[in-house]
């Protein structure tokens, strides 16, 4: 099957060669300052800004295959927010649902902030290699099988997606309608797709732990890395903006109570 | 010689299973051999591979006894991953072992938990990729490799380890004829260093340059010996599940002097006792093979996969009749898989057409077209999840809406022609591969479909099993159905297939019947195939015949009509 599910993009910007610990604490930090507002222009600027870094880590395609999950996450957020905030202008009422202008553009803001959350997650993928991650969560202090088992969890979601096509394939060759309209028959066709992708994912990680022992691996032995990432001038610059612009953001919020919609919440 | 692996009386049963893996398996293995493990499948070759590194019984658990030291270590004492400094093994699934970014860090995985430092990885790497010949491929994602070097890669990163003990699964199963040919002589050229190989294999071709030849039956120790000694005797290993080579098979059926194990050493052999004068074989004009109504058309038909750059097919133009039995051959990633695929609408062409009995794919309903064309994929247990084999059988006619009677009766028809007849409460998870195999066909043939697609289906069987499969395909032909089969197995093509089409990046190369495109050897070359042992044997004899009776039947023709060939 030529279908690559891999979110890691082989290039060499600067993203790449940053020092998986800097990345993975970058990530906190972006997370950490889209949740300093609400209103949904400054969390448009914060995404605006993690799109730039994409662009300058030459990965924009890694978004763009997910792209139909970042539409669903935030037509979703758009959709249901608004029902759940109360705002003081309200825009229509239905038997007690009221909406309000508040309340939308709350959920415009938590849409567009889902999207900046899953945007700086895959940077992360898409500019980090497996091994790398389990590298930089080893020496940020997670125990190694901890770090393994992580890794290893991104790395099979490619492989069962893989499977997961082919016996979709499998199964429409044989007249499953994946097409039908009918709740019950979409019911029925859940097992003929869900027990043969358990099944070949039993089989899988069976066989990897059988190879990883073979090749001497013991989660909690001692043991060298090939690759040794080097914290240098440039990480703790990358990381030292990220602070100030996260300091710039807390400042603007607690302070001068910019980029609020609806007080009170996150 | 000093011995290497010693197994001394070990006998193995999986949990929960009352036939025994292993039966008083004894032997040595010297220091510096190559051991060809061989056997039916289901005979114990893996579960012995996996009591050399200690798999059996610390990972795979069940009743162990006797004993198995290797080096002076003994397995089942010490756990896999000590064993590990000893035995390097390449198991039998290598997709599922590659599990790294790219070719680099696979290589640089097992030197880690060696705990070995950055320099000497640097060059143990470079060293051992050379080995495998991947030395250009470094930094490349290990998904986008082909079958061949994904398995190259899996047993560089083996050696690398520098291990004394080298153990291989079935190391050419699943990949094709080229990386195949990579694979047996890079193993040729490993058995040369200070090593020892154990190797399984189920083509007596790859065993012939083995030191010695185990044979294995139900978990026994069947027989050991040379090359020479096991190789010759066709019925002994026949019994064991294993192809004959095809030259002893010929000088048997010919009462010919000499036991040769190789293509060149049989032309010697006739060259040297006069046997046969082999004359230059006629080439034949491919003609077109019209017969009966057409029943799948491509016409200029293009795909392009989504994430491609290139074209996955390449303006294919070509005609199927009803009844016809074809061969699709070709290189991995050649383009064959992605046409059959065209052939019941599972993929849209780019540009072009598909037509089933003249009518355009999507203007047919996917169930229409799931009765008109089957497709069997390569792994049955990409489909199989029903508790019986009835039921995983029933599943295609009840989705399409069959009555019940027809049904009925299809499953049983279904059954009968897959030799599944008494299978029907069974579980099909707990069969052996050949009889999942066999399930998935016939939940394919329930259907009644005109023709049947079929991936590589002799995949991981034994030989007995593949000719059963094969026979039943041939059962099926006779009954109407039109088969299609897309297979690295070249002998499957040479004695099943009327038609054999040749593809190669996209394209088809050579369209003809099955024995003709069987003596186009630069053509085959071309594509990355070679013929089988017999065939290229036949070749150089320039005989018509593609299967050995034929053969024997033409060349004791020539024998009765120009004696002198013998006797001058």
């Amino acid at each position: 099957m030529i279908m690559n599910l891999t979110l890691y993009n082989d290039k060499s910007t600067w993203l790449h060669q940053l020092d998986p610990r800097t990345k993975i604490g970058g990530v906190l930090l972006i997370f950490v300052i889209c949740l300093c507002f609400n209103h949904p222009l400054f969390i448009a600027l914060i995404l605006t800004g993690v799109l730039a870094i994409f662009t300058t880590a030459k990965s924009i395609k890694v978004l763009w295959k997910l792209r139909f999950l970042l539409v669903l996450l935030f037509a979703f957020s758009v959709v249901l927010w608004p029902f759940f905030i109360k705002g003081k202008t309200i825009l229509f009422q239905w038997h007690g649902l009221e909406v309000s202008r508040e309340s939308l553009l709350y959920g415009l803001a938590m849409g567009l902030r889902l999207m900046t959350f899953v945007s700086a997650g895959l940077l992360l993928l898409a500019t980090t290699k497996n091994e790398e991650i389990t590298n930089g969560l080893i020496r940020l202090g997670i125990p190694y099988p901890v770090a393994f088992a992580l890794a290893t969890a991104i790395r099979l979601a490619p492989t069962f997606a893989d499977a997961g096509a082919t016996i979709v394939q499998a199964q429409v060759s044989r007249g499953l309608d994946l097409d039908s309209k009918n709740v019950f028959s979409r019911f029925k066709r859940f097992a003929p797709l869900s027990i043969p992708i358990f099944i070949s994912a039993m089989r899988y990680t069976n066989f990897l732990a059988m190879a990883l022992e073979s090749k001497g691996f013991q989660p909690d032995a001692p043991r060298t890395s090939y690759y040794e990432p080097q914290i240098t001038g440039r990480d703790w610059l990358v990381l030292g903006f990220l602070t100030l612009t996260l300091a710039v953001c807390l400042y603007l919020r607690l302070s001068l109570h910019w980029g609020i919609i609806i007080s009170g919440r996150l | 010689m000093t011995s290497s692996i010693i197994f001394d009386r070990l006998s193995f049963s999986y949990q929960n299973t009352p036939v025994p893996a292993l039966q008083d398996i004894c032997g040595e293995m010297a220091r510096g051999s190559f051991t060809m493990v061989m056997g039916h499948s289901g005979a114990g070759k893996s579960t012995l591979c996996c009591a050399i590194n200690g798999l059996v019984p610390c990972f795979l658990r069940g009743d162990y006894a006797g004993m198995v030291t290797v080096e002076g270590m003994e397995a089942g004492k010490n756990s896999v991953p000590d064993m590990a400094r000893t035995v390097g093994i390449v198991l039998q699934d290598f997709e599922a072992q590659l599990f790294s970014t790219n070719v680099e860090l696979e290589m640089a995985f097992g030197l880690e938990n060696q705990c070995l430092p950055r320099t000497a990885m640097e060059e143990r790497i470079s060293n051992y990729l050379r080995v495998v010949g991947l030395e250009e491929l470094l930094r490349r994602d290990t998904a986008t490799l082909s079958g061949g070097q994904k398995q190259r890669l899996a047993i560089g990163s083996v050696l690398a380890m520098e291990t004394p003990v080298l153990v291989m699964d079935e190391p050419t199963t699943d990949i094709d004829p080229e990386g195949r040919l990579h694979i047996l002589s890079l193993i040729r050229r490993l058995r040369t260093r200070e090593r020892t190989l154990v190797v399984t294999d189920l083509d007596a071709e790859a065993a012939v340059h083995a030191d010695q030849i185990w044979l294995l039956k139900d978990g026994r120790l069947a027989a050991k010996g040379s090359p020479t000694e096991i190789l010759t005797d066709s019925s002994l290993i026949e019994s064991c599940g294993i192809r004959p080579l095809g030259t002893i098979a010929l000088f048997q059926a010919m009462n010919w002097p000499g036991q040769p194990l190789t293509v060149e050493d049989a032309a010697t052999e006739i060259e040297n006792h006069r046997l046969y004068c082999p004359h230059r074989q006629e080439r034949q004009a491919i003609t077109a093979l019209a017969s009966g109504k057409v029943i799948l058309e491509t016409r200029n038909l293009s795909y392009q996969y989504p994430s491609g750059a290139i074209n996955a097919l390449d303006g294919i133009d070509l005609t199927i009749h009803e009844g016809d039995f074809v061969a699709m051959l070709g290189q991995n990633g050649s383009g064959k898989t992605t046409l059959a695929k065209h052939f019941n609408g599972l993929l849209k062409p780019t540009a072009g057409n598909m037509l089933v009995r003249g009518r355009a794919v999507k203007d047919y309903r996917r169930h229409e077209l799931a009765s008109e064309v089957g497709y069997v994929f390569q792994n049955p247990d990409h489909q199989i999840f029903a508790p019986t084999v009835r039921e995983e059988v029933a599943f295609g006619p009840r989705v399409l809406g069959m009555d019940s009677k027809t049904r009925e009766d299809n499953i049983a028809e279904a059954l009968d022609a897959t030799g599944l007849s008494g299978f029907e409460d069974r579980n099909p998870f707990l069969l052996n591969r050949g009889e999942r195999q066999r399930v998935a066909v016939a939940s394919i043939l329930a259907v009644k479909p005109a023709v049947i697609i079929l991936d590589e289906p002799t995949t991981g069987l034994d030989y007995a099993h593949q000719r059963d499969t094969m026979e039943m395909l041939k059962r099926l032909n006779q009954l109407g159905h039109t088969i299609i089969v897309i297979t690295h197995a070249m002998w499957i093509a040479e004695a099943y297939a009327r038609r054999s089409i040749l593809m190669k990046e996209g394209r088809i190369l050579l369209d003809g019947p099955t024995s003709t495109v069987f003596s186009d050897e630069a053509m085959l070359a071309a594509a990355s195939l070679a013929p089988s042992d017999l065939i290229r044997l036949r070749n150089r004899l320039g005989l018509a015949a593609i299967t050995l009776t034929g053969m024997v039947k033409e060349l004791r023709g020539v024998h009765i009509e120009f004696p002198f060939s013998n006797q001058r």
